[in-house]
């Protein structure tokens, strides 16, 4: 995160962000703060919406994965653009650690490695999880906040 | 504050195309939800218009629909209903609009193929918001390129009125010129202070919007006659408006002078009695003193690819009658090979003439005549119909190719025509070889170049020894190449030929080599192209030729992509002359993409009898590399091996960095 941006947030009285973003750092990265940061007044529930639209989306594209990984057995060019796909929704909210995993099917892909293929997309469904929790729980301290609690968002 | 009014996220329509790049419009393109409403937003925060769609089907459909709907166009590279890349090349072909990619791959190739589709930028995900508070620019920069085009239509227009009488040319051309250079001028300057009705303008003046964006060039011999006339009476500072247009100017009177030189050079006045109409230009001898060559810089005459055709077309057929071969084609390698059947008119075979016109005055044997008939045989068929880029790349090819088409006469021909540099033989003076060298190079940066291989049939040696005579670092490798074939005298000429043209280092621009690429050159070409032993090293110069040529159209597409690409880098390091004019060259050269590919693509069909994929990546580039290496002496195999590009992936050889690449294709 560029100084700037720590600068800003923190004058914008969103320290209690930055010690979340720490809390959270490796499973949301910078990219998550520009989401947050597109929440305004005009689309007071970007976030929710984006994500919501983020783990509906991924789990089309998972289980497109699973089906191919059964499906089309070392199909690598198939799973690779699945997993391509998925990967760019990780990198548009953030979910970086979700995204190192894409990363890594993706090189397993390229390698001919059906084994790496499928112990990186179990870490993949793993890190889908654990994120869609974090973000669950994340989004309930913002209801719980209250109409209020938009401008401060919780710690995560 | 502007926090708030991007809080409100809506700003009122008619104000937003006042206050542009606020309210542009913007279409983008992604299957991904997440992506594309993310994307949404960031671009409502720059105050942008935005239309949003998940499919490609649609996106075009709404493009079809109305053009003027939107002003730049974001796509996502991989979309399961369209390949972004086909996207990419439809939008720019039918509606020329910038169109800027997206994708998670940022690998080199992805993003190269996006520059060689004609992408004005690449984008990677998860995008920026400082990226896009940056995309207008894209956008002004296609619509000065587009104004450019149709001011050289308009130019042509004003110049239109049918005098054949050369006598009358220059009463003619007197009264009229202050007209037609002010026209021009001054209609420059409307399109300047109408932004608004760019769109407007453009379309009316470009015949058919909708088409592939190619210049219609008529230029007529009268036109170019009165043009010249005008300039050389009027001086070329008369000619008010912008640097570009003076430049243009300077670099029409500059090849035409440089033409008749040739001409001279081989024919002696034989061909001038020939040419009645150039009679008017033969005052212009002159220009073919480095001063003409110093005008000649690749600025502006590759502004842009819609640019070009039309600008070298007037340039490379001076009172050629076979201009008219140029309108709707473009291709000033056609005209040029028809105006050399002019310029040398011989009686006979008209191709054969120039063959003729060289061996007298170069000594050529009749193999050389052969291979310069079936040469222009080649480029006529070749270059038809191609546009700028074709022009340019073909002129080259042409120029390094005319030698090497006839395969069983090749070596023996390259061998004939290197050792011509024919400084030594002919009664050609050194001056006339600078000027031919001068010209070769005009010519050949401004496609002229087409005509020049005629006379370069015998200067080869020439062409390459552009390269060099160009670039100040690589004058040593590619130019000390040429020498080096050449006797030492001829060497001499052309080392002074080098130092007196400063000018011509402009294009050298073009041809520049940036140091570190010189290696890779010295691998084609090894420097030794031109050596003795031709035999060898004819399939190298050649190669190093169309290595350069074929990096030229990725180059200019390259360099347009802002600094996501390290080759700007590179550009931004070469020679300061080079630099300048490459950079301008290639930020004219926007948008080029997709007309531009294809088009460069069929020059290297040298041999006319290759088929080249309109998609065809300049990646041949790298296929060039690999095949350099081998160092194949069959002209065949080098052909084939240009040829050979692959349409759908794109084959980055190992040998050539990215950088590296991109230089090379800066150098152009």
């Amino acid at each position: 995160m560029s100084l700037e941006r720590i600068v800003s947030r923190v004058t914008s009285n969103q320290s209690r962000k930055l010690a979340g973003i720490a809390k959270y750092r490796g499973y949301l990265d910078e990219q998550f703060c520009q989401v947050e940061d597109l929440q305004d007044e005009a689309s007071p529930n970007f976030v929710e919406e984006v994500v919501t639209l983020f783990f509906k989306d991924s789990g089309r594209l998972m289980s497109n994965i699973e089906q191919a990984l059964e499906k089309y057995p070392r199909d690598f060019n198939r799973w690779d653009t699945y997993m391509q796909q998925l990967k760019g929704s990780c990198s548009s909210i953030g979910a970086s650690r979700m995204k190192n995993e894409c990363m890594s099917f993706r090189d397993s892909c390229g390698q001919g490695n059906v084994e790496g293929c499928m112990r990186s997309f179990q870490k993949v469904k793993r890190e889908h999880a654990v994120l869609r929790q974090k973000l669950e729980s994340y989004f309930q301290l913002l209801r719980q906040a209250g109409p209020a609690g938009a401008a401060t968002r919780p710690v995560m | 504050m502007r926090a708030a009014e991007e809080r409100k996220g809506v700003v009122p329509a008619a104000r937003r195309r006042d206050q542009f790049p606020v309210g542009m419009r913007v279409l983008a393109v992604d299957d991904d939800p997440v992506c594309l409403k993310v994307l949404e937003t960031l671009l409502l925060r720059c105050q942008y218009h935005v239309t949003t769609t998940n499919q490609a089907a649609i996106a075009l459909k709404m493009l079809r629909e109305n053009r003027d709907m939107f002003d730049l166009v974001i796509s996502d590279v991989h979309m399961p209903d369209m390949d972004g890349f086909k996207l990419l090349e439809l939008v720019g072909l039918e509606m020329d609009l910038p169109v800027i990619m997206l994708s998670v791959n940022g690998e080199t190739k992805t993003v190269l193929k996006g520059i060689t589709h004609g992408a004005c930028d690449y984008l990677l995900k998860p995008v920026r918001i400082e990226e896009l508070r940056n995309i207008w620019q894209h956008v002004i920069r296609r619509k000065f390129s587009t104004r450019d085009r149709a001011n050289l239509d308009f130019y042509e227009e004003c110049n239109k009125p049918p005098n054949a009488d050369s006598d009358h040319v220059h009463g003619h051309v007197t009264c009229g010129s202050p007209d037609q250079s002010g026209r021009p001028s001054k209609k420059r300057k409307e399109y300047c202070s109408e932004e608004e009705d760019e769109g407007e303008v453009n379309t009316q003046d470009i015949d058919d919007p909708s088409a592939p964006k190619k210049p219609r060039v008529v230029w007529s011999v009268e036109l170019h006659r009165k043009f010249v006339a005008a300039v050389n009476q009027l001086g070329i500072d008369t000619c008010t408006g912008n640097d570009k247009y003076r430049l243009y100017l300077k670099r029409l009177s500059a090849v035409a002078s440089q033409q008749v030189s040739i001409v001279a050079a081989l024919g002696g006045r034989d061909p001038f009695l020939h040419m009645g109409g150039f009679e008017g230009l033969q005052g212009y001898q002159a220009f073919t003193s480095s001063a003409a060559l110093s005008s000649f810089t690749p600025h502006g005459l590759l502004n842009s690819p819609r640019n070009n055709p039309a600008a070298l077309g007037t340039q490379g057929v001076p009172a050629s009658k076979s201009i008219q071969t140029m309108s709707g084609s473009h291709t000033l390698s056609h005209s040029i090979n028809d105006a050399n059947k002019y310029h040398l008119s011989l009686p006979g075979n008209q191709k054969g003439n120039l063959g003729q016109g060289l061996a007298t005055s170069l000594g050529q044997t009749q193999m050389q005549q052969k291979w310069i008939h079936e040469e222009t045989d080649d480029l006529s068929t070749i270059l038809s119909g191609n546009g700028l880029s074709n022009g340019m790349s073909g002129t080259l090819q042409s120029v390094t190719s005319s030698p090497l088409l006839p395969q069983e006469l090749a070596e023996c021909t390259q061998a004939k025509i290197v050792s011509q540099p024919s400084i030594r033989t002919s009664s050609v003076s050194s001056e006339h070889i600078e000027g031919a060298v001068g010209v070769s190079s005009g010519l050949l940066e401004s496609r002229v170049s087409q005509q020049s291989t005629i006379p370069l049939s015998g200067f080869s040696a020439n062409g390459l020894l552009i390269h060099g005579s160009f670039n100040n670092t690589c004058a040593n490798k590619l130019g000390g190449t040429s020498s080096s074939c050449a006797p030492a005298r001829s060497s001499n000429d052309l080392m002074v030929a080098r130092d007196t043209k400063g000018g011509a280092s402009s294009f050298g621009g073009a041809m520049l080599l940036p140091p570190d690429t010189e290696q890779k050159y010295l691998n084609f070409g090894g420097g030794n192209g031109l050596k003795q032993k031709f035999d060898d090293r004819t399939a190298d110069s050649l190669f190093d030729l169309k290595f350069v040529w074929s990096s030229v159209p990725s180059s200019q597409l390259a360099s347009n992509i802002g600094a996501h690409h390290a080759m700007s880098q590179r550009w931004n390091n070469s020679s300061s002359n080079s630099s300048n004019i490459g950079a301008r060259m290639i930020g004219q050269a926007t948008s080029s993409g997709s007309t531009v590919i294809p088009q460069m693509k069929t020059d290297f069909l040298v041999s006319g009898d290759m088929a080249m994929p309109k998609n065809a990546s300049d990646l041949s580039i790298p296929k060039l590399q690999s095949e350099l290496s081998s160092s194949s002496c069959s002209f065949d195999g080098l052909l084939n091996s240009i040829v050979k590009v692959e349409k759908d992936d794109v084959t980055f050889s190992d040998d050539l960095g990215c950088g590296d690449f991109y230089s090379l294709g800066a150098c152009i």
